[in-house]
């Protein structure tokens, strides 16, 4: 599904990643962890389609040049970032958000775009599998959230828009043991032979709940060693500094 | 401009039926005009457009003088749909409809020969031009106790018989005690490259509520200036809220006399402009004497060789204790040729009060444009989604339901 074939990046002359390489097949979970500064963020920013980076290298999403692609395109075709930091929109209303991003990637698709009663069904449901506080979907888009709630929105997009595949970054930060297990409940709902998972953490905490097939440890730029989940325990034991 | 100006005056006067007295008067007020000519950039009210100098550069000689003998033919697809509503009509700057359909006629004055008197800014040398050629002035009383139960839209409409550059336009308002009127001004304009002059007088009683929205949203090529006068009583509150976006140049100027406790004045505006379009906003608000408050919002988005100015001033007196004045401009610059001007001016002679004043201005935040793209939006729908969110609380200050929908609609924005 992807593939990133020796990619490196630039930031203002400064290397942050360096012929990095992954495959991602259809129905698989992956984590990458890593330190501050490894490079993740970067990473995730790249696939989405932001700018500002000098790049090289090759990434195929289902055979598609990426690098072709505007992020509106990749988000049509299939990939969703949810965020770190999710931004405040002021003024935006929630629902009406999430309404227009849906259609946006239906009528891309094909699809018929969802009527609003049709589009009011799905979401109700939705927010109520993720324990969302519905009344939320109503005010201005982030605007007051906590950040628990931030992250929980990212979720309930992913759920709604069911992306083929799913960028993770650093979700379970700043959230409680509760939240972790809802957020956790939705990506595991969402999981599937044709669905794929990036994960991008710090801890192996959330590995707990999202059972990832592969493990990759990102330092500085590149992955330096690739296994199953019992990586990330050694991690966790070891610490980056002495992981080698 | 003096010779033609002299000229037209003569040839008016000709073909009214103006009292010698309303002719000495008149001529009164063109000398003072004449003995200033139209603001330049030298005054600290014009410190941002020098409107002789606009004026030449879009206009040109500007000539005066207009037939009024004749009715013109009104345009009603103008008129507004799918709201119940009063009218008044000007078309080229004569009084075409008074229409109060709606309201119980023992409520409402209506006078047609009112003779303005100007009580603030003697030495706008624009109200004298404006005293000089308006030729009728109407004088609209809401009595004690009456609401008006429709909004009264006043259209502001030329049409391409016009005969001069410029027009002059004068209403008088007032509203007695514990009445409420909302008035919608709607500019719609045929004719291109006039200046339209317009001023208005509001005097508010006890208890009286005034909700003025001004609505510039046709494209269009003239150049106008508005003058709003609001004198207010005890517990009287004043609503302005402008939109201002259809002109080339446009300035509005709110000058209110907070003199009654607890009375209250808003303002609130939008500015959208594009193309080398210029607007301004300015306002004086005099709080005189105790317990007043007023709050000003002003946001603009300014796409390419566009340009907006806020000047705001508060004024406190000694004797207004306890007064609460704020207000706060910000600005989405869409273009590097964009320009945005702010100018508070806070004058305080009291010392128990609370005053505050803000403003800020920037490019559109491409990390927000990023997140709605990566959700599918392209890079047009994220742009119109966060201006509509920026804009949204400014509309959301109308107070009026009604009328709130009718902006939301006009300008695109969906709840």
């Amino acid at each position: 599904m992807l593939k990133i074939n020796n990619l490196s990046a630039n930031i203002e002359d400064k290397s942050i990643l360096k012929d990095f390489s992954l495959n991602i097949n259809p129905g698989e979970v992956h984590a990458i962890m890593g330190p501050n500064g490894s490079g993740k963020s970067t990473l995730s920013n790249i696939l989405s389609g932001k700018k500002g980076y000098e790049i090289s290298g090759e990434v195929l999403f289902e055979n598609n040049n990426l690098f072709e692609l505007e992020t509106e395109e990749r988000a049509h075709k299939g990939i969703f970032l949810a965020f770190q930091y999710p931004l405040e929109i002021p003024g935006v209303n929630t629902n009406i958000f999430l309404k227009t991003s849906l259609n946006a990637i239906r009528k891309a698709k094909g699809e018929k775009e969802l009527d609003a009663i049709e589009f009011l069904k799905l979401v109700k449901e939705k927010a109520r599998e993720l324990k969302f506080d519905e009344e939320k979907l109503n005010r201005q888009l982030n605007v007051g959230f906590s950040g628990g709630e931030k992250k929980k929105n990212e979720i309930l997009q992913m759920s709604m828009l069911s992306p083929k595949l799913s960028i993770l970054d650093e979700t379970d930060s700043g959230l409680d043991i509760d939240a972790l297990k809802v957020v956790s409940d939705g990506v595991n709902t969402l999981r599937s032979k044709d669905n794929s998972f990036l994960i991008i953490t710090h801890y192996q905490r959330l590995l707990d709940y999202i059972k990832p097939d592969f493990v990759h440890v990102l330092m500085n730029g590149k992955i330096i060693k690739s296994g199953g989940p019992e990586l990330a325990l050694e991690l966790e034991k070891k610490g980056y500094e002495n992981f080698n | 401009m003096t010779e033609q100006i002299k000229t037209d005056f003569e040839k008016i006067v000709k073909a009214s039926a103006f009292s010698e007295k309303d002719v000495e008067l008149k001529k009164m007020h063109l000398n003072k005009f004449l003995k200033t000519g139209f603001p330049t950039r030298k005054l600290e009210n014009w410190k941002f457009s020098d409107l002789s100098q606009i004026i030449k550069k879009n206009i040109g000689e500007l000539s005066f003088y207009n037939d009024y003998s004749f009715p013109n033919k009104i345009d009603t697809s103008i008129f507004v749909e799918g709201l119940e509503h009063n009218k008044i009509v000007f078309i080229n700057g004569r009084v075409e409809k008074v229409d109060f359909t709606h309201e119980d006629h023992d409520k409402i004055e209506i006078n047609d020969d009112f003779k303005f008197v100007n009580r603030s800014e003697d030495n706008n040398s624009l109200l004298s031009l404006n005293n000089a050629f308006t030729n009728k002035c109407y004088k609209i009383t809401v009595k004690k106790n009456y609401s008006l139960k429709k909004p009264l839209v006043v259209y502001h409409s030329t049409s391409n018989k016009i005969t001069s550059r410029n027009i002059n336009l004068k209403l008088e308002f007032q509203l007695e005690q514990n009445s409420s009127l909302r008035l919608i001004d709607l500019f719609n304009d045929r004719a291109e490259n006039n200046f339209i002059n317009i001023f208005y007088n509001f005097d508010l009683k006890e208890n009286a509520i005034l909700k003025n929205y001004k609505i510039d949203k046709v494209q269009n090529k003239n150049i106008r200036y508005s003058y709003n006068n609001i004198e207010q009583d005890d517990n009287s509150v004043s609503e302005t809220f402008i939109l201002s976006s259809g002109s080339n140049f446009s300035k509005n100027e709110i000058n209110c006399n907070l003199k009654g406790e607890y009375s209250s004045a808003f303002v609130n505006g939008i500015f959208s402009l594009n193309d080398g379009q210029h607007h301004e906003v300015r306002t004086i608000i005099n709080h005189l004497v105790e317990n007043t408050k007023s709050y000003q919002l002003i946001k603009s988005v300014l796409g390419k060789n566009s340009k907006s100015a806020y000047q705001g001033k508060i004024f406190v007196d000694s004797k207004a204790q306890k007064t609460d004045g704020y207000q706060l401009s910000k600005a989405i610059l869409l273009d590097e040729t964009s320009e945005f001007n702010a100018k508070p001016e806070l004058e305080i002679y009291a010392d128990d009060v609370k005053c505050s004043h803000g403003s800020a201005s920037g490019s559109l935040d491409e990390n927000s444009i990023f997140y709605l793209m990566s959700r599918g939006l392209n890079y047009q729908q994220s742009k119109e989604l966060l201006i509509n969110g920026f804009l949204l609380d400014v509309v959301e200050k109308i107070t009026d339901t009604e009328i709130k929908n009718l902006v939301k609609n006009m300008i695109g924005l969906k709840e």
